[in-house]
């Protein structure tokens, strides 16, 4: 007995060690503990590594149950096993579907529009260069969000399809990834903050390898917006502001904590449902707005109008509002693209600081006498 | 001599289906005098309801005419026809909430105004026809909450209300028993005397009408007798009116006898 | 037909009762409103609050009476189809008028893409839907007039109106599978009715359709009391029955048609409250019956705008959800309150 023990503990020591041993490189290899790239977005998380990046989405939408990791891969990079479990896409990307306008800009400003070969409803895009690509048919119709046509973006076997869906339900998108098409989700639309939803130009930088510029193009941003928000502090008043409009009976407006009220808040002024929290928008009864807001000082944001007439003939009550009266209403619906397409919807969620300036100027027009507003139009 | 109210000249009656006509019964020669009783009879498919469609207007005859006094019956408007001739039906009166005295009230619509408001002659006429029919004592029962024979009585009174020198009732005595068929031909036969008015009825109570009626009118395959009962009884009218050899007409006994059954 | 002290007490309980709802359904709301403003505000003078003036006069104002003349309407209508086809659950739309209403609605709300760009436009604007709605339900009620030509048996049209339904029903069927979700929500939101958004134009426009249809029923009284026997006694009685069938119809459609031109098409009043009063007054009389149902039509409309608005919240529910809720069951116990005294 005594002779046949010695090889059996022999053999089990080799096997545990090189056990040890890989356990060591695996550990080795992540051991730099690579700090997220990302200060502002709370949905996003991005982790650079020797040859490869994990980025991480969670939340890509509200009540998400699940986190979604990524792994971009550089070429000919060795990529753990231990994350071999989840997609992995080689990078730098070389052509690209992308299925919002939010996506657009990012890839404008990291001047890799001409990898974009596909898009749901054309006709939405408003950014010029991209237009142009579209005219001379280098861009794709993919149908419409909601049922994206699946042969066509088979024959165009994009590198990458850039989604996103709005609640736990994707039938489209799974269906393409059972199709051999590579999937990834973005969340920038359910980012709160405007500084956070600026912050997914990073999303696109790493799949660039352009993290760097997108990391200086955002400070950049950062910067400008953290400015302006000093700029705005020395406002000598607070005016109200009112948002929304009718409709179907109905008032709609946005909740105090959404991404169009912070700028309202950051920019020095009193939005009068401020304290109200959720997502999607508040529903209140006429009655309800004319006795809180009838008196505020701004109307930021009537849905869709173009011109102060346009309200009175869609309902002759908003006359009684002071900001009405006034013609203190700024719209964002009068800036469209060639074929219609919101410019604000496409470029604010990226120029955060824009948005703050335009509305700073609306609030408090003394403290910027030079600037021009850029997506918002005083409504005539 | 008496007025007669209502006559028609050799009036043929039926339907018209399509192109084609389906008589019935033709050349009826009939004269309906003031202050008569007179009981139509006839065996079942004969065309008693049909010859009373016809009388009434509800039904166009096939040839001939029907006078009302001196004008034909198509000369008449609605209304003006309203004031000349009421009807009693056999039909179920359709689901209300209508008492027996606003179910009779509903006989003066010929004479109210164009909402329908009873004038005091209006309400005194209606009481009168209570009166005489003897309902007062449940004039104010809802019509659903009184009995077959007591309905009956009501819906003669409301003919009675709408005050016509002609009322036609079509077999008034269906559904009653024994008791209220004579106690109802006693009323129409008082009414007769009392008003003035001619009462045609259809009945299949031949024995009870050759007793109580003035004259009848029989319908027969062949033609249409109108004369009182004796004189049809002599004439043998009653012996072919059932085409069965079980059944016949014993002119002694007034009666109709069954044989070799 | 004399009328008994209990009418007349009844009838001063019932205009009691409309004043009073008046008076609730311009004070209560999402913004509670001090009876004594009411007051001032109607009188002429000026509310303590400007919004308050303002929504007094020129919005729950407007509203109020539009319930009101909703609620004569549809009541009275519902009436007179209930004597006319001797049918307790004929209705106003019986004849298929409110399917003709959609279907010219849904013409242009869920067609409007299919229709040169500036018919288009016109249409979908709230006079656009006015048209087109009154325009369907006047097509429905023609062709049904057509085939009643022909009829003798009324309930044969009450058949047919059915039938017209299901077909105009089919269409908008059709319509909706080929629209956008924005476009189905817009046509489902106007066949869950309105009482507000009303112009005083359109509310004097809806006032004189409702008056002349509320003189034609009252025209009819006599007939309708005559046909309570049936048609073959109420033509023996004078009436003349094809003319009295169609100045009812035409009544209805008048009523039933501005109507949901105008509000949308607003579900069971019509039918519920002939019942109710009915009940109440027990008699089948029409001149009765008639001031009844305009009463209890009234009062039943505005106690439904009331709680459509529910006082003190934000909650708004959209009035035939709150004409359904209150109505049905109504029409549940009335059945079996029928039963019960038949058996």
């Amino acid at each position: 007995m005594k002779i046949t023990l010695p090889p059996f503990y022999l053999l089990l020591l080799v096997i545990l060690v090189s056990g040890c041993k890989r356990e060591d490189n695996a550990n080795t290899l992540s051991k730099p503990a690579a700090t997220n790239q990302i200060r502002q977005a709370k949905g996003l998380e991005i982790y650079g590594y020797q040859g490869y990046s994990i980025v991480k989405i969670s939340n890509p939408w509200p009540k998400a149950t699940k986190e979604y990791t990524y792994v971009l891969q550089q070429k000919n990079a060795v990529i753990p096993d231990s994350l071999k479990t989840f997609p992995v896409i080689p990078v730098p990307i070389r052509t690209i579907v992308v299925t919002s306008t939010t996506h657009i800009p990012s890839l404008e400003m990291l001047g890799e529009e001409n990898t974009l070969v596909g898009f749901p409803s054309l006709d939405l895009i408003s950014s010029e260069k991209i237009r142009t690509r579209i005219e001379s048919g280098k861009i794709k119709e993919l149908g419409n969000n909601q049922n994206l046509n699946t042969e066509v973006l088979i024959d165009l076997q994009p590198d990458l399809i850039v989604g996103f869906g709005i609640d736990n339900n994707n039938p489209t998108l799974d269906n393409l990834q059972k199709n051999g098409l590579q999937i990834m989700l973005n969340g920038d639309w359910n980012e709160q903050s405007p500084l956070g939803k600026a912050e997914w130009i990073k999303f696109f930088g790493a799949l660039y390898n352009k993290e760097d510029l997108a990391e200086k193009l955002f400070a950049n941003i950062e910067k400008e917006y953290q400015t302006t928000l000093a700029l705005a502090q020395k406002a000598a008043s607070k005016p109200t502001v009112v948002q929304g409009a009718i409709y179907e009976n109905q008032w709609y407006l946005p909740h105090g904590n959404s991404w169009g009220s912070v700028f309202v808040r950051d920019a020095g002024g009193k939005y009068i449902w401020s304290e109200s929290q959720g997502t999607g928008s508040l529903s209140l009864p006429f009655e309800t707005v004319l006795e809180k807001a009838g008196e505020a000082d701004f109307w930021i944001g009537p849905a869709q109008f173009t011109s102060l007439k346009a309200m009175t003939t869609d309902n002759p009550h908003y006359s009684q509002f002071k900001a009405y009266r006034n013609k203190k209403v700024y719209s964002f619906s009068n800036k469209k693209g060639k074929t219609g397409g919101l410019i604000f919807y496409e470029l604010a969620p990226n120029r955060p600081d824009l948005v703050l300036k335009d509305m700073l100027k609306i609030l408090h027009p003394e403290l910027l006498p030079d600037y021009q507003l850029y997506f918002f139009e005083q409504l005539r | 001599m008496a007025k007669t109210i209502l006559h028609t000249q050799n009036l043929s009656i039926g339907y018209r289906n399509k192109k084609q006509l389906q008589p019935i019964a033709s050349l009826i020669d009939i004269d309906l005098k003031e202050g008569k009783l007179i009981a139509l009879i006839g065996a079942n498919g004969i065309g008693k309801s049909t010859l009373l469609r016809t009388l009434t207007g509800i039904q166009e005859p096939l040839s001939g005419s029907v006078f009302l006094g001196q004008r034909p019956l198509e000369n008449y408007s609605q209304t003006a026809l309203a004031k000349q001739l009421s009807v009693v039906l056999t039909e179920k009166l359709p689901p209300s909430n209508l008492t027996v005295f606003e179910l009779v009230a509903l006989g003066r619509q010929p004479y109210t105004n164009w909402i329908g408001t009873l004038s005091p002659d209006d309400l005194t006429k209606t009481n009168a026809v209570m009166a005489l029919t003897q309902i007062e004592n449940f004039a104010s029962k809802k019509h659903f909450e009184i009995s077959d024979g007591q309905l009956q009585k009501v819906l003669i009174a409301r003919a009675l209300a709408q005050d016509t020198p002609l009322i036609i009732l079509d077999e008034p005595t269906t559904h009653l028993d024994l008791l209220h068929k004579v106690s109802l031909f006693r009323l129409l036969r008082k009414l007769t005397r009392e008003t003035g008015k001619c009462i045609l009825f259809s009945t299949h109570d031949i024995d009870l009408a050759m007793e109580l009626a003035d004259e009848m009118i029989v319908m027969t395959a062949q033609q249409t007798f109108q004369d009182s009962p004796c004189v049809l009884i002599e004439k043998g009218v009653f012996n072919h009116l059932f085409a069965d050899e079980h059944l016949s007409f014993d002119a002694k006994k007034g009666k109709f006898v069954f044989k070799n059954l | 037909m004399p009328i008994s002290q209990r009418n007349t007490i009844l009838f001063a309980a019932l205009l009691l009762a409309v004043l009073f709802f008046l008076l609730c359904d311009l004070s209560l709301g999402p913004v509670t409103i001090p009876v004594s403003e009411i007051f001032t505000s109607l009188g002429g003078g000026q509310a303590s609050k400007p919004t308050w003036e303002y929504i007094i006069m020129n919005y729950r104002l407007p509203k109020a009476i539009t319930a009101i003349l909703v609620g004569m309407g549809l009541s009275v209508s519902g009436l007179l189809m209930q004597t006319l086809f001797r049918n307790p659950l004929a209705g106003p739309y019986v004849l298929g008028l409110s399917s003709g209403s959609s279907l010219g609605v849904a013409f242009v709300i869920l067609g409007a893409g299919y229709l040169p760009g500036f018919l288009g436009s016109f249409l979908v604007s709230s006079y656009g839907i006015v048209i087109t709605s009154f325009l369907g339900s006047l097509l429905v009620l023609l062709a049904v007039l057509v085939v009643a030509q022909r009829l003798r048996d009324t309930m044969a049209i009450l058949i047919v109106g059915l039938m017209f339904g299901s077909f105009t029903s089919a269409f908008v069927g059709v319509l909706t599978y080929f629209s956008s979700a924005e476009q189905l929500q817009k046509f489902t939101f106007w066949s869950l009715g309105n009482l507000g958004n009303l112009s005083w134009l359109s509310i004097g426009i809806l006032t004189i359709a409702v008056a002349v249809g509320l003189l034609l029923s009252l025209a009819s009284i006599k007939s309708l009391n005559a046909l309570l026997l049936g048609e073959n006694y109420a033509r023996s009685m004078g009436l003349r029955y094809n003319r009295a069938r169609l100045v009812i119809i035409l009544a209805t459609s008048i009523l039933a048609g501005s109507i949901t031109a105008f509000a949308g098409p607003i579900a069971f009043i019509g039918l519920a409250v002939p019942h109710i009063a009915k009940l109440v007054f027990q008699t089948s009389h029409h001149a009765t019956l008639f001031y009844a149902t305009l009463l209890f039509g009234a009062i039943i409309m505005l106690f439904c705008d009331i709680l459509s608005q529910f006082p003190g919240t934000d909650i708004t529910l959209p009035i035939n959800a709150i004409t359904s809720i209150i109505g049905a069951p109504v029409v549940i116990w009335l059945l079996v309150r029928k039963q019960n005294r038949l058996s």
